[in-house]
C-alpha cells in the first residue's frame, strides 16, 4: 500500500514536534528531576496525600500563615496505641487549652498501627506528624530515613540531661537523636506476698538467681516460682543480658551475642528451666492472667508498667503484691534492667510547620514534669523524665503493694538501668535467640552451642562479622 | 430387589452420617465463638471450658460500640463488598466468556499472565498501590479499595472453566438466528451459569470482606474502617480484648449468612436440561 | 470447537471485507484532498484498525474493561516489585524523581526509595538462606497434606449435597459453608484458644477418650497439623460450594442416558460426573494450591511461625523481611521467586489437568 510512507512521515513529524515541545518546557524549568525549588521532597504529611501545590517551595495548604519556616501548623495528628494513646489525650487537651492549635490523637491496635505507620513512612506519604515509637523499633525505623532528627531541638531546649540516660542509646544513630523518650520500663520482680509468706520465702534474702531458684524449690509441684514462656525466651534473655550491660552489637557493628555475658544468661535460663520452678504459659493470654490471678505463679519479673495491667486485670489481688530488685547473676552484680518503654517521634515527610508544632507538643508532653506525672498517675506510664523522681508521689506508700513505696524502687532501678544498643537488626537477634534458646531448653544443645549458633545466624543474615 | 433397597438405605444412612458429622465439626468453633461473645472476659477461658452461652452479649457489644462504631464498620464492609461483587461479576463473566468461547491472538499468554497475578502475595503490592492511590488522591475512599481488584483473576478463571461446558451448538444456533454476540452472552450463556455466578458472588464477596492489609493502609479515618481493621484495633498491646473480638466476629458473620440465604435458590440442578435438541 | 472456528471465520471475513472497503473508499476520496490534516488522521486510524486482528473483534470488547482495570492497577505494582528485586533498599527517598510544573497543573512523582543496585545479589542470598528453605519446606509439607484432604472432603460433601434423596440441603449447605464467613483474625484466635495444650477444648475432649494432652502448639510436628486443621476447617465449605455449582451445570440428560445404558452409581460418577466436573475440579485444585502456598494469616496468628520455625510459611518469611527488617529489595526478590515457582506449578497442574 502506498499510504504507508505518508502516514509514517506524518507520524514521525508529529513525534519530533512533541519532542521539541518537551525540550522547550524542560528549558523553561517546568519539568525536571530532583527537587523542585525549595522543596523538602516527597509528599506531604497528614492533611493532603498528594504532592505539594504550586512552585514556591513545599509549604502546603492547610497550614496557617505560610510565611516561611518559623511558624507552626495549627493542626497535627498524633498516633498511638492502647493506654498510651489515651494518656496522650490528657496532654493534648491541656496543650490545646494553652495554645491555639488542634492536636488530634488517634488510637489504634498496636500491630495495626505499626503496619500502617511503616507503610506510610516507607511510601513517603500519609504519616502523622507525631507517632509512638518503641525503643526496640527505633534503629530500624530510623535507618530508613523516614524519621526526623531532633538533635537541634533537644539541644536548644537543653533537656537531654533531664531524662534517664539509658533511654538515649536506642534513639541515637550516627550522633543524631531521633525521638524524645516518654516512658521507661524499669524492671523488678513482682511477687505475691501471701505465697511467699506461706512457704517462708524471704524476698530480702534473695540476692542472686541461685538464691531465687533455691527459694523456688520450696513451692509445691503445682505452683511455680515464675513463668518462662517458651514463646518469648528472647525477651527474657534480653532483659537479663541488658542487666549485665551486654550489648548485642559492638559499636563497630560486629555481632556480640555470643560473649561471656550472653553465656551466663543462657546458662541461667537453662538452670531455671531445669530446676523445674517455671511454668510455661504464653504471656498476655487469659491463661497467663488467671495463673497469676490464683497465684499459681508466685513471681513476675516485669516492668513498672505492669502495675497498671495488674490493677486492671486482677483487681482482686491488690494489696498482695510486693516488689524486689531482679536477682543478680552473681553475688554483688547489677540488679537493674529495662523492659520496654516508648518514645515519640516526628515523621520526616511532614512539612516544617507541622514539625515545629509537633516538637512543641512533644516538649510539652514529655519534658514537663506536670504532664509526665499526670500520665503516670492516670495510666501508670513510668516517666523517663528523671526530674520527676523528686516528686513526693514516688515516696508514697501504696496499698497495692501492702504499704511498700514501690515507685521509689522503680525510680532507683530506672536510674541504674544500662542502655542497650538496639539496631536495625534487632529483630534478627530476637528471632535467632528465640530459636536457639528453645532448642537449648528442649535439650538439643548446650548453652554455649545455642548462643554460638544464634550469633552465627545473625551474622549471616545481616552480613556482619562475629566479634 | 430387597438387596437393592437395603443397599440404598445403607448408602443413605452413611451419607447423612457423613454430612452431619461435618456439620458438627464446622459448627463447633463457631458455636464456641458465639458462647465466648456472651461471656465476660474472665469466664472465657476456664477449664473445663464452658459450653452454655452466658448473658453478657449486650454488655460486650456496648463495650465494643464504645471503642469503635462497629455498626458503621459493618455497614462499610457490606457496602464495599456488595458494590465490588456486582462490578466484578460483570467484568469477570464477560472476560471469562471471551476466554472460554472465542479464539483470538495472545489468548493463552494473556490468560496465564492474569493467572500468575493470583499468586502474588498482597503484602508487597501494598506499598506501590498505596503510592498510586496517593498520587490519584484516592486515599480514604472506597473506590480505592474496590477498583484495583475488580479485575479479579479468580473470577475470570472460574467463569472460564464453567463456561467451557456451555455447548457450542447452542451458541451456534443462536448466531444463526441472528443474535448479536452480546445477546448470546446475556440471554444464553449467563442464565445457564446461575449457580456458578452465585458461587462466584460468594468468592468475590468473601475476598473483599477479608481484605485487611490493603484497606488498613488506604482507609485513614475510623468512620471508613472495614471489619478486619476494626478487629485489628482490638488487639492492643497489653491486652487482647477477646470478648469484644468475639462479639465483633459473631456479628460479622451475619452479612455472609444473609448472602448465602439470598443466593440459595441459585443453586439449582439441571438448568441445561432439555436445552439441547436431540 | 471446529464449528465455532468456521463461524468465527465467516464473521471475521465479513468484518474484514467491510473494513477493507471502507479504506479503499477513503483512499480514493482522500487522494483527491490530501491536504486537510483531519483526513490524514482518519486515514492513519483506519490503517491501524485494519492491521489489528479482528477475529472476532467482539472478544476484545468483552475483555476490555477487565483488562483496563487489570493493567492500571495490577501492572504497576507487579513491575515495581520486579524492579525492586534487583536493588537493596537503603531508605526512604529524598526529593522527587520527576516533576512537571505548568502553572495550574503540577505533577510530582516522588522518589520512592534510595536504592543500591545489587543485581542478582538478593537472589543469591535467598538460595543460601536456611530460613528460606525451611519456610519452603513447611509450606510444601502443609500443602501436600492439606490440599488433597480438603478437596477430597469438599468433593464428597458436594456430591452428598447434590444427591436427590437428601433433605435439608439448604440448611446443610449453609452450615458447612459458614466457617468461610468467620473473619481470619477472629477464627485464628479461636483456634489458638481451642488448641491450647492445657486449657483448650480439643484436648479436653480428647482427654475424655483417654488420649493424653497433645502439644498442638508447642511441638513442631503437631503445630503443622494444627495449621492444616485450621485451614481445612475454614476452606472446605468454600470449595464445596464451588464444586456444587459445577455439579449443577452437568446436564441431567447425561445421567439419564447413562442410566438407560445400565450404569450403576459408581460408573455414573466415573464416566459422567468426573469428566464433566474436570474444569471446575481443576479450578478448585489450582486455586487451593495457590491459596495454601500463600498461607499467611493462620500461621501468623496461631503459631507465629514457631515453634522453632516449624510453621513459618514462605509468605510469612517475606512479610518479616519486608515489614520487620525492612529489606524491601530482598523481599521483592523472594516474591519474584515465589511467584515463579507457584506459577510454574499451577501451569503444570493446568496442563496435566488436561485442557481441551
Amino acid at each position: 500500500m502506498t499510504k504507508k510512507p505518508d502516514y509514517a512521515r506524518y507520524g514521525r513529524r508529529r513525534l519530533m514536534k512533541g519532542a521539541g515541545l518537551a525540550g522547550l518546557a524542560g528549558l523553561a524549568g517546568c519539568i525536571g528531576t530532583g527537587d523542585p525549588e525549595g522543596g523538602s521532597g516527597g509528599g506531604d504529611g497528614s492533611d493532603d496525600s498528594n504532592g505539594s501545590d504550586g512552585g514556591d517551595g513545599s509549604n502546603s495548604s492547610g497550614d496557617d500563615n505560610g510565611d516561611g519556616g518559623s511558624s507552626m501548623a495549627s493542626e497535627i495528628d498524633v498516633w498511638g496505641w492502647d493506654v498510651a494513646a489515651r494518656a496522650l489525650t490528657i496532654s493534648a487537651e491541656e496543650y490545646e487549652s494553652e495554645n491555639d492549635a488542634t492536636v488530634s490523637v488517634e488510637e489504634f491496635g498496636r500491630s495495626a498501627m505499626k503496619d500502617r505507620l511503616q507503610t506510610n513512612l516507607l511510601s513517603g506519604s500519609g504519616a502523622p506528624a507525631v507517632s509512638m515509637l518503641e525503643s526496640v523499633d527505633g534503629p530500624s525505623l530510623i535507618d530508613t530515613g523516614s524519621v526526623a532528627p531532633l538533635t537541634d531541638e533537644i539541644e536548644e531546649a537543653g533537656i537531654r540531661e533531664d531524662f534517664v540516660s539509658g533511654k538515649w542509646e536506642a534513639l541515637t544513630v550516627d550522633g543524631d537523636i531521633y525521638a524524645l523518650p516518654w516512658d521507661t520500663g524499669p524492671t523488678a520482680v513482682y511477687y505475691r506476698r501471701s505465697v511467699y509468706d506461706e512457704y517462708d520465702i524471704d524476698p530480702d534474702g534473695i540476692e542472686t538467681w541461685a538464691d531465687f531458684i533455691e527459694e523456688g524449690q520450696k513451692l509445691p509441684d503445682d505452683q511455680y516460682m515464675l513463668n518462662l514462656p517458651e514463646g518469648d525466651l528472647s525477651g527474657v534473655w534480653r532483659y537479663q543480658f541488658r542487666q549485665l550491660s551486654g550489648e548485642p552489637f559492638l559499636e563497630s557493628g560486629e555481632v556480640n551475642i555470643h560473649n561471656e555475658k550472653s553465656l551466663r544468661v543462657a546458662r541461667n535460663i537453662k538452670e531455671i528451666y531445669d530446676a523445674d520452678i517455671a511454668a510455661n504459659i504464653e504471656g498476655w493470654t487469659s491463661a497467663w492472667f488467671s495463673a497469676y490471678g490464683d497465684a499459681t505463679i508466685a513471681s513476675l519479673p516485669s516492668a513498672a508498667w505492669m502495675e497498671g495491667t495488674l490493677r486492671a486485670e486482677l483487681p482482686d489481688t491488690a494489696g498482695d503484691w510486693g516488689v524486689f530488685k531482679i536477682p543478680a547473676l552473681e553475688s554483688g552484680g547489677p540488679r537493674a534492667s529495662n523492659w520496654g518503654g516508648s518514645n515519640l517521634m516526628i515523621a520526616d515527610q511532614v512539612s516544617d510547620e507541622k514539625k515545629a508544632r509537633g516538637w512543641d507538643y512533644l516538649e510539652y508532653s514529655l519534658a514537663t514534669e506536670e504532664m509526665q506525672l499526670a500520665m503516670y498517675n492516670e495510666y501508670g506510664l513510668f516517666p523517663a523524665l528523671e526530674t520527676t523522681y523528686e516528686d513526693p508521689v514516688f515516696d508514697e506508700e501504696l496499698d497495692f503493694y501492702d504499704g511498700q513505696a514501690a515507685r521509689a524502687l522503680f525510680a532507683e532501678v530506672a536510674q541504674e538501668s544500662p542502655g542497650y544498643r538496639f539496631t536495625a537488626d534487632t529483630p534478627e537477634v530476637s528471632q535467632a535467640i528465640e530459636t536457639e534458646l528453645q532448642r537449648m531448653i528442649n535439650g538439643e544443645q548446650s548453652p554455649e552451642e545455642a548462643i554460638q549458633a544464634a550469633a552465627e545466624t545473625v551474622a549471616e543474615n545481616t552480613d556482619r562479622d562475629l566479634a | 430387589m430387597r438387596e437393592q433397597r437395603r443397599k440404598d438405605a445403607v448408602w443413605r444412612f452413611l451419607t447423612y452420617a457423613f454430612v452431619i458429622t461435618m456439620v458438627v465439626v464446622m459448627m463447633v468453633p463457631l458455636y464456641w465463638m458465639l458462647v465466648a461473645a456472651t461471656l465476660p472476659q474472665e469466664q472465657f477461658l476456664q477449664f473445663p471450658p464452658r459450653l452454655i452461652p452466658g448473658t453478657a452479649f449486650l454488655d460486650n457489644f456496648a463495650a465494643l460500640q464504645e471503642r469503635l462504631d462497629f455498626v458503621r464498620t459493618i455497614r462499610n464492609s457490606v457496602l464495599i463488598a456488595v458494590i465490588y461483587t456486582l462490578l466484578s461479576l460483570v467484568l469477570c463473566s464477560m472476560a471469562g466468556f471471551a476466554f472460554a468461547k472465542y479464539e483470538f491472538k495472545f489468548k493463552e499468554p494473556i490468560f496465564y499472565t492474569i493467572l500468575a497475578t493470583l499468586v502474588l502475595p498482597i503484602q508487597l503490592l501494598v506499598i506501590p498501590l498505596f503510592l498510586l492511590m496517593a498520587q490519584l488522591d484516592w486515599t480514604n475512599t472506597f473506590r480505592a479499595i474496590i477498583l484495583p481488584w475488580a479485575a479479579n483473576p479468580i473470577g475470570i478463571f472460574l467463569m472460564r472453566q464453567n463456561m467451557k461446558s456451555i455447548p457450542d451448538a447452542l451458541l451456534e444456533s443462536a448466531r444463526m438466528d441472528g443474535a448479536t454476540e452480546f445477546q448470546i452472552f446475556y440471554r444464553i450463556a449467563l442464565p445457564t451459569m446461575r449457580s456458578s455466578l452465585a458461587a462466584l458472588a460468594i468468592i468475590l464477596f468473601l475476598f473483599q470482606w477479608d481484605l485487611f492489609l490493603y484497606p488498613l493502609v488506604i482507609l485513614e479515618t475510623a468512620d471508613m474502617y472495614t471489619i478486619p481493621i476494626g478487629l485489628a484495633q482490638l488487639t492492643g498491646f497489653q491486652r487482647i480484648y477477646y470478648d469484644q473480638i468475639m462479639v465483633a466476629a459473631t456479628l460479622a458473620i451475619v452479612p455472609m449468612v444473609v448472602l448465602f440465604l439470598v443466593l440459595q435458590k441459585q443453586f439449582v440442578s439441571g438448568i441445561l436440561a432439555g436445552s439441547l435438541k436431540e | 470447537m471446529a464449528t465455532s472456528d468456521e463461524t468465527d471465520d465467516r464473521i471475521g471475513q465479513g468484518y474484514r471485507r467491510r473494513v477493507r472497503m471502507k479504506i479503499q473508499t477513503a483512499t480514493r476520496q482522500s487522494r483527491r484532498a490530501m491536504r486537510p490534516v483531519w483526513d490524514r488522521v482518519r486515514f492513519a486510524r483506519q490503517d491501524l484498525t485494519a492491521a489489528t486482528p479482528t477475529l472476532p473483534r467482539v472478544a476484545y470488547l468483552f475483555i476490555a474493561p477487565f483488562f483496563l482495570l487489570f493493567s492500571v492497577f495490577l501492572a504497576f505494582p507487579v513491575f515495581y516489585t520486579l524492579y525492586l528485586s534487583f536493588f537493596e533498599y537503603q531508605g526512604v527517598g529524598q526529593g522527587s524523581l520527576f516533576w512537571i510544573d505548568l502553572g495550574p497543573v503540577y505533577i510530582e512523582i516522588p522518589q520512592i526509595a534510595q536504592l543500591n543496585f545489587v543485581g542478582l545479589g538478593n537472589y543469591a542470598r535467598l538460595l543460601g538462606n536456611d530460613l528460606f528453605w525451611q519456610s519452603m519446606f513447611n509450606t510444601s509439607y502443609i500443602l501436600v497434606i492439606q490440599v488433597p484432604l480438603m478437596i477430597g472432603l469438599a468433593l464428597a460433601l458436594a456430591l452428598a449435597l447434590n444427591a436427590s434423596f437428601l433433605r435439608l440441603k439448604g440448611v446443610f449447605r449453609t452450615a458447612i459453608a459458614l466457617p468461610v464467613s468467620a473473619n481470619l483474625v477472629a477464627y485464628s484466635t479461636v483456634f489458638l484458644l481451642l488448641f491450647n495444650e492445657q486449657l483448650g477444648f480439643l484436648n479436653y475432649v480428647l482427654a475424655g477418650v483417654g488420649i493424653g494432652p497433645v502439644p498442638w502448639l508447642t511441638d513442631g510436628f503437631w503445630a503443622r497439623n494444627t495449621i492444616i486443621a485450621a485451614v481445612t476447617w475454614r476452606w472446605t465449605g468454600y470449595n464445596m460450594i464451588i464444586l456444587l455449582a459445577g455439579l449443577q451445570t452437568i446436564p441431567q440428560q447425561l445421567y439419564e442416558a447413562a442410566e438407560i445404558d445400565g450404569a450403576n452409581r459408581w460408573e455414573k460418577f466415573r464416566y459422567v460426573t468426573l469428566p464433566q466436573l474436570k474444569p471446575v475440579m481443576l479450578f478448585v485444585v489450582v486455586l487451593s494450591t495457590i491459596g495454601t502456598f500463600k498461607l499467611f494469616a493462620e500461621p501468623y496468628v496461631i503459631t507465629g511461625g514457631g515453634p522453632t520455625n516449624s510453621t513459618i510459611t514462605i509468605v510469612q518469611y517475606i512479610y518479616r523481611q519486608a515489614f520487620v527488617n525492612f529489606n524491601l529489595g530482598y523481599a521483592s526478590a523472594l516474591t519474584v521467586v515465589f511467584v515463579a515457582v507457584v506459577s510454574v506449578f499451577s501451569v503444570v497442574q493446568i496442563k496435566i489437568g488436561g485442557e481441551d
